[in-house]
């Protein structure tokens, strides 16, 4: 294989346990050469391969591997990581379906023109990306456009990858990194408040006993506010998820609150839970398990943006849907 | 098993439906309640049928003096052993928590001593005050009178009046529990509102029909239902054409009970919208459900 030359030494070797590097590269070949060969050595070695990259990215990459490229699994990361929150699910999912092995990925989860609330969410997941992979043995290559991507946003992809993977042209060139920092820093980091809704917002307190309600006002305005019927269906479905987790888990009662702008419909739960577990709804639960568990995860799957804070006074849950997204 | 005691159903034993086996009765003034007891109890006499009287708060010296005012002969009645009543403490609230395995059985006991003694079947009169008691069991209740269609009305020569005063229930228990009911009777004037979910015995085939939503709010009359559907066997149908929502957790309740027997169907029918984005986030459920197109 020509392409195995293009990889370094630590990219060839075998990941004895959670390698998680960022690929800082500069030119879209350079990541189509990386990823080719970084894909190559996983399947030669009988690893699986996730490829999660957008599509114009996925393409070259497709063309590049040839017929090998049908051995790997392949995700859009244009509609994937339209929200953040879960792109984690679907990786660890991957790793889970392949026990005993060593999962290969690869991921592209912020591109230049990402807003920074979107920025912000992604840089969370790569910090979570180590809490939920640690003790696991896979090995994930993250690409990042480093000659577009704000020097901040590169600043903080140094301090989210234990490893860094040289894509600029400086062959073998591959180190730890001297910024990464503790992921639950990182998320504190993240944490930032959240512009207030406007103060035209639709606001519905609610208890035990106003789920129904709840429902049908949340179920109306979006459909007033322009949402089709598919899309109002998952908004209502996580909109019903959020309350419902306030009555049962978050004090017993809370507050929705619905505005609609650029392009989109949001809704905000709060409430007075709090969310000690930063994995939260990031890796996919039994749906059958008595415990729950569910509500969390779906909201993620369902809504195209999630932010989750938790404040002084509870739960902070946002969650947006554009009015021109997919239809499912 | 001998003739029903019904003339509206003539259906086989194991044949649905016998809809006018199982009446609700929804009142709040003596009146309408000695008017419809009155009137099961003279119904009961002309066909021969034994009388059972169910008091839980009313002394059962005042059944038989209401009764008599309403010119029945209580006293023949009684000296035939046709016409008796007893208190739900004596009968089956003796043995707590109020179980509905226990309670069914006594009724196909019940059943079979009347016609032993010669009666044509067995008509009983109930009154359901306890729901609120804090008697133990007594959140089986729901569950009970679904089961009850099933594995009694449509097995015996039995009908029975659910008497649901709203002086002594909440509205809410008393709409939750009348739904289950395929025959209900409410005095006029008797408004209630819906329940958030009303649990239906389906009229004409093995399973139950569920309206409204199924939420966290409706999280008990759920159980009721699910405990019914565990009761139930392969086939059963579960009709949520009338369900406006229902949240991930009841799409779960729905697909554990199917999974709890090995190759059990359980049809899902008119499913909502939420019922079908929930299994496409989860297919195992999807899998354990039959769920045909809306």
């Amino acid at each position: 294989m020509t392409t195995t030359s293009l990889a370094t030494a630590a990219d060839r070797a075998p990941a004895q346990s959670f390698d998680h590097r960022a690929l800082l590269y500069r030119a879209p070949e350079q990541l189509t050469e990386r990823a080719a060969a970084f894909v190559t050595e996983a399947l030669d070695a009988g690893q699986p391969v996730l490829v999660a990259l957008p599509a114009p990215a996925a393409e070259p990459l497709r063309d590049r591997l040839g017929p090998a490229a049908d051995r790997a699994g392949w995700v859009d990361m244009t509609v994937l990581g339209r929200n953040p929150g879960r792109i984690l699910s679907a990786l660890h999912g991957f790793a889970e379906r392949h026990p005993g092995r060593a999962p290969h990925i690869v991921e592209e989860a912020v591109r230049p023109g990402h807003d920074s609330a979107r920025v912000r969410e992604a840089i969370r997941h790569e910090a979570l990306l180590n809490l939920a992979f640690e003790g696991r043995t896979a090995s994930l290559l993250c690409a990042y456009d480093a000659s577009a991507l704000p020097s901040r946003v590169l600043d903080r992809v140094r301090r989210t990858h234990p490893l860094l993977a040289a894509g600029d042209g400086r062959p073998g060139a591959q180190d730890r990194s001297p910024h990464y920092t503790d992921p639950l820093r990182i998320c504190a980091d993240c944490d930032t408040e959240l512009p207030p809704p406007p103060g035209t917002a639709e606001l519905l307190p609610y208890t035990s006993g106003d789920l129904s309600a709840v429902r049908a006002r949340a179920d109306r305005w979006a459909e007033e506010s322009g949402l089709g019927p598919r899309r109002r269906t998952d908004f209502v479905l996580a909109v019903c998820e959020a309350t419902t987790n306030s009555v049962r888990h978050g004090g017993g009662a809370g507050t929705l609150r619905l505005w609609a702008g650029d392009g989109a419909v949001r809704a905000e739960v709060r409430d007075g839970g709090l969310l000690g577990d930063p994995l939260a709804g990031r890796k996919r639960p039994d749906p059958l398990s008595p415990s729950g568990g569910r509500g969390l995860w779906m909201i993620h799957e369902l809504c195209d943006f999630v932010e989750l804070r938790n404040t002084p006074d509870g739960l902070q849950l946002r969650m947006a849907m554009s009015l021109d997204g997919p239809p499912a | 098993m001998g003739g029903v005691s019904e003339g509206t159903c003539s259906a086989a034993p194991g044949a649905y439906p016998c809809s006018g086996m199982h009446t609700s009765v929804v009142y709040a003034t003596d009146d309408a309640w000695a008017t419809r007891v009155s009137a099961c109890v003279r119904r009961g006499i002309e066909r021969d049928e034994r009388l059972l009287y169910f008091a839980h708060r009313t002394p059962p010296e005042t059944v038989f003096a209401t009764l008599a005012d309403r010119g029945i002969d209580v006293a023949a009645a009684r000296r035939r052993g046709q016409l008796s009543v007893r208190t739900a403490q004596e009968s089956y609230l003796a043995e707590l928590p109020f179980d509905p395995d226990t309670v069914i059985r006594q009724w196909h006991t019940a059943t079979r001593e009347a016609l032993e003694a010669g009666f044509t079947g067995l008509r009983a009169m109930g009154e359901m005050d306890w729901y609120g008691a804090g008697v133990p069991g007594a959140e089986r209740l729901l569950e009970y009178e679904l089961r009850m269609h099933r594995e009694a009305f449509d097995l015996l020569p039995l009908a029975a009046m659910c008497l649901y005063d709203r002086r002594l229930l909440p509205d809410r228990d008393v709409a939750l529990l009348e739904a289950a009911h395929l025959s209900r009777i409410r005095e006029p004037g008797e408004r209630l509102h819906p329940p958030v979910l009303a649990v239906t015995p389906l009229a004409d085939r093995p399973g139950l029909g569920l309206t409204g939503e199924l939420n966290a709010d409706s999280r008990a009359a759920l159980a009721g239902a699910l405990a019914t559907l565990r009761h139930g066997s392969d086939g059963d149908e579960v009709d949520l054409t009338s369900l406006v929502h229902i949240d991930a957790a009841a799409t779960a309740g729905l697909a554990a009970v199917a999974l709890r027997t090995p190759a059990r169907r359980l049809t899902v029918r008119g499913a909502p919208p939420s019922l079908l984005r929930t299994i496409d986030l989860f297919p195992e459920l999807g899998a354990a459900l039959e769920v045909p197109s809306r």
